[in-house]
């Protein structure tokens, strides 16, 4: 064994709470044994309880209001029956709430960008003064402006007997079924229905039929034009053919609510209101980043060839920051849904609140807190499978 | 990773588990041992699951200072139970949450306005005492209101309470009937502000609850009751199932103001029976010596004096009643709540 002279003392050996290896184990180590310890404790806290759905095939014995379309009972509907009344309420706002929020998020996205000062501005203030406010706080304003704002029903607002508003709700002429000059069935209405149906889907082939003769030859086909042409024309020969099979219900007061027509209730307007402001402020702002992400030479392009400023912002910069967009819009679209719970603070039987009354009455707040986990989301999951497919529809570069 | 390595993790992970397991022992609601009784005996407090927004029964003012019938009873036991009728944290519970609220043990006891029902007391981890108050559903309207009678409700709209017996009822009694209605269900914003707003044209609630809301408006009489009772609602305290010991205390408190009542003891002239008891009965429930008896201790696991205690800090019943419950204009004689002898309902077994 030879010594080396000069060369570096041996490195003294490293303390063991130093060491990599150590320290990594003891980390995981410290994992592991929390995950443990907490799936121990849930596992002791849900141990030694009956479990089952059977409880939501018994009857509600309750009943929830904000029905619309539908008109369920407590006594004789299953408390299962009452949940899918929530989940059509919730729907309801969802999708009121969703188409809303995009055309106003668009507007004031678009109009923060306007070169008009008063608009520019207007539009930042509502983006500011909506974003920062707790949504709840929102809702709840919205709620105590309609309810304590708004005149009592015996001092209803009467627009020209055809609109009415009070705290009652906002009631508007609605259209009804109806058999038509022929004094036909009401599902005439359905035939109707169908035959707008089937002008859509014609005007849709011929839109494309017409957008491949335009690629192919280089002439002006007019697919959007003649689409809307079938459309539109189809719709109303069948209306009239089929005697005007439909009527437009105008609201009366009558006692102390409204008969005929829809009413929005107070409860649906302000979370519906609360929701769509709320969102719109953030899909706004999703609008104006990106649009500004655009290179300007898209802008100075379309000035080039002459294209004037709606022109410019419709077949130039929406459908390019329409990709830029969705995945962020889709964000928010997933946030209203799931905010839409807040229903809970203005007495909306949304599905939340529905299974909140199931749960006080009869406990099992494990099953129904999973009930509610799940239903939310399938919600979400659908959401995002529209919305996906929308992306992958607008990335996808046709040439 | 060698077996020595692993070996090294799961020590660690063995000895992270026996440390948190020993921190987090410490906290648990001691149900295994002297059960609800001795936690609040170490505690030196007792949590009390209310309702802070109904005036003579449970209400929380601007001073956050609570007062009402079911406040007094909390009173009462704390004096019982600690000797101290302030020595109370009281715990606003709302009709959704109260049975969670006791489950979880984040309340000791309920007193909140809160009916018996099977369901309740066999699937919601709740036991309840005797009941302090007989109670039963009601109507009001406004004064102006076309309604009169349980018909002209048909095709109006009821606000009612979210999650309690009273949704229930309501729903039973309209279909009974075939009638139809839109409920407007809140648990908050208050279905009561609804209704004056006349977002729905009924309020319907426990009789006492009704009225004592109406009378703390500014203008009781544009309001009116329709002659109808729809339930019976027995209002008692609420413990958690199981503890027997817990709910013994709590039954004898309830019984024992009761008792006093029958006895002639109150509020004022309580310790002048304690020091003189006037006859062997009224000894018994002091817990003090008649005639050189011995005083018997019955083993409730609280000396013997602890309902001559509630009754020094709230009085008997009727003294409860009159300081709360009659401060709303509902009177007591002729009622379900008046003692048996005076043609009520009210009938404590005897203590002995």
């Amino acid at each position: 064994m030879t010594t080396m002279t000069g060369g570096l003392p041996p490195p003294a050996p490293t303390p063991l709470f130093f060491r990599r290896g150590f320290r990594n184990l003891l980390a995981q180590g410290v994992y592991v044994g929390v995950t443990a310890l907490v799936i121990f404790y849930v596992v002791q806290a849900l141990g030694g309880r009956e479990y089952g759905f059977g409880f939501l095939n018994q009857p509600a014995a309750f009943d929830v209001g904000n029905q619309w379309l539908i008109n369920v009972d407590g006594t004789t509907n299953t408390r299962f029956t009452m949940y899918l009344v929530g989940i059509w309420a919730t729907a309801r706002v969802v999708m009121v709430t969703l188409l809303l929020s995009t055309v106003l998020g668009v507007a004031v996205g678009v109009a923060r960008l306007s070169p008009n000062w008063l608009l520019s501005k207007m539009a930042m203030l509502f983006v500011e003064i909506f974003r920062n406010m707790p949504l709840f706080v929102q809702i709840v304003l919205w709620y105590a402006i309609v309810l304590f704002g708004l005149p009592q029903i015996q001092n209803a607002l009467d627009l020209g007997d055809t609109f009415f508003l009070s705290n009652r709700g906002i009631a508007v002429p609605w259209p009804e079924p109806d058999g038509g000059l022929y004094g036909g069935p009401e599902w005439l209405t359905a035939v109707w229905a169908a035959a707008v149906a089937a002008a859509a889907v014609a005007a849709w082939f011929v839109r494309r039929r017409r957008q491949e003769l335009e690629r192919e030859t280089g002439q002006p086909h007019y697919p959007n034009r003649w689409g809307i042409r079938l459309f539109a024309g189809g719709a109303l020969v069948s209306f009239l053919a089929l005697g005007l099979p439909l009527t437009i219900d105008v609201p009366v007061l009558s006692g102390t609510d409204y008969a005929e027509g829809l009413t929005l209730r107070p409860e649906f307007t302000a979370l519906t209101l609360g929701l769509t402001i709320y969102t719109a402020s953030f899909i706004a702002e999703i609008v104006r980043a990106s649009i500004q992400a655009l290179p300007k030479g898209q802008t100075e392009a379309a000035n080039a060839i002459g294209l004037s400023g709606y022109q410019r912002l419709t077949l130039v910069i929406l459908p390019q920051a329409l990709r830029q967009m969705i995945p962020s819009v889709t964000n928010q679209y997933l946030n209203a849904s799931k905010n839409s719970s807040l229903a809970y603070g203005v007495s909306y039987a949304d599905l939340f609140f529905v299974a909140n009354i199931i749960q006080n009455k009869i406990g099992h707040a494990v099953e129904v807190f999973a009930l509610i986990i799940v239903t939310y989301m399938l919600m979400s999951l659908a959401i995002s499978v529209v919305m996906n497919f929308l992306n992958s529809r607008l990335t996808l570069t046709r040439v | 990773m060698t077996r020595k390595r692993w070996a090294l993790a799961a020590a660690t992970a063995m000895a992270v588990i026996a440390l948190l397991a020993a921190a987090c022992g410490g906290d648990g609601n001691g149900e295994e041992g002297g059960g609800t009784l001795q936690t609040v005996l170490d505690r030196g407090e007792l949590k009390c699951g209310v309702t802070d927004s109904l005036p003579g029964f449970g209400f929380k003012d601007p001073n956050s200072v609570y007062s009402g019938f079911d406040i007094e009873f909390c009173k009462a036991i704390a004096a019982a139970v600690l000797g101290d009728a302030e020595q109370v944290q009281y715990v606003p519970a709302s009709s959704q949450a109260r049975f969670e609220l006791l489950a979880s043990g984040e309340v000791d006891i309920l007193v909140r306005v809160t009916t018996i029902t099977a369901q309740r007391d066999v699937s919601r981890g709740v036991d309840f005492a005797q009941t302090t108050f007989y109670d039963g559903q009601g109507f009001v309207v406004h004064a102006d209101s076309d309604i009169r009678t349980a018909e002209d409700m048909a095709g109006t709209t009821i606000c009612v309470a979210a999650g309690t017996t009273t949704e229930q009822n309501l729903d039973d009694f309209f279909n009974a009937r075939g009638l139809a209605y839109t409920p407007l269900q809140g648990d908050w914003p208050d279905p009561q502000d609804q209704f004056l707003e006349r977002r729905c044209d009924v309020l319907t609630s426990d009789k006492s609850g009704l009225a004592a809301r109406i009378s703390a408006l500014p203008n009781p009489e544009d309001y009116r009751f329709l002659p109808l009772t729809i339930s019976k609602e027995p209002l008692a305290p609420g413990v958690r199932d199981g503890d027997t010991r817990w709910k013994d205390v709590v039954n004898w408190v309830v019984y024992g103001l009761i008792n006093a009542e029958e006895l002639g003891v109150t509020r004022d002239n309580v310790a002048a029976m304690a020091a003189d008891p006037p006859n062997a009965a009224v000894a018994r429930l002091l817990g003090e010596p008649f005639k050189g008896s011995e005083v018997a201790d019955l083993g409730f696991g609280v000396d013997a004096q602890f309902i001559q205690r509630a009754l020094m800090a709230v009085g008997n019943y009727g003294d409860i009643y009159a300081r709360t419950i009659e401060q709303l204009g509902i009177t007591r004689a002729g009622t379900l709540n008046a003692l048996y002898t005076e043609g009520g309902i009210l009938y404590a077994p005897p203590y002995r």
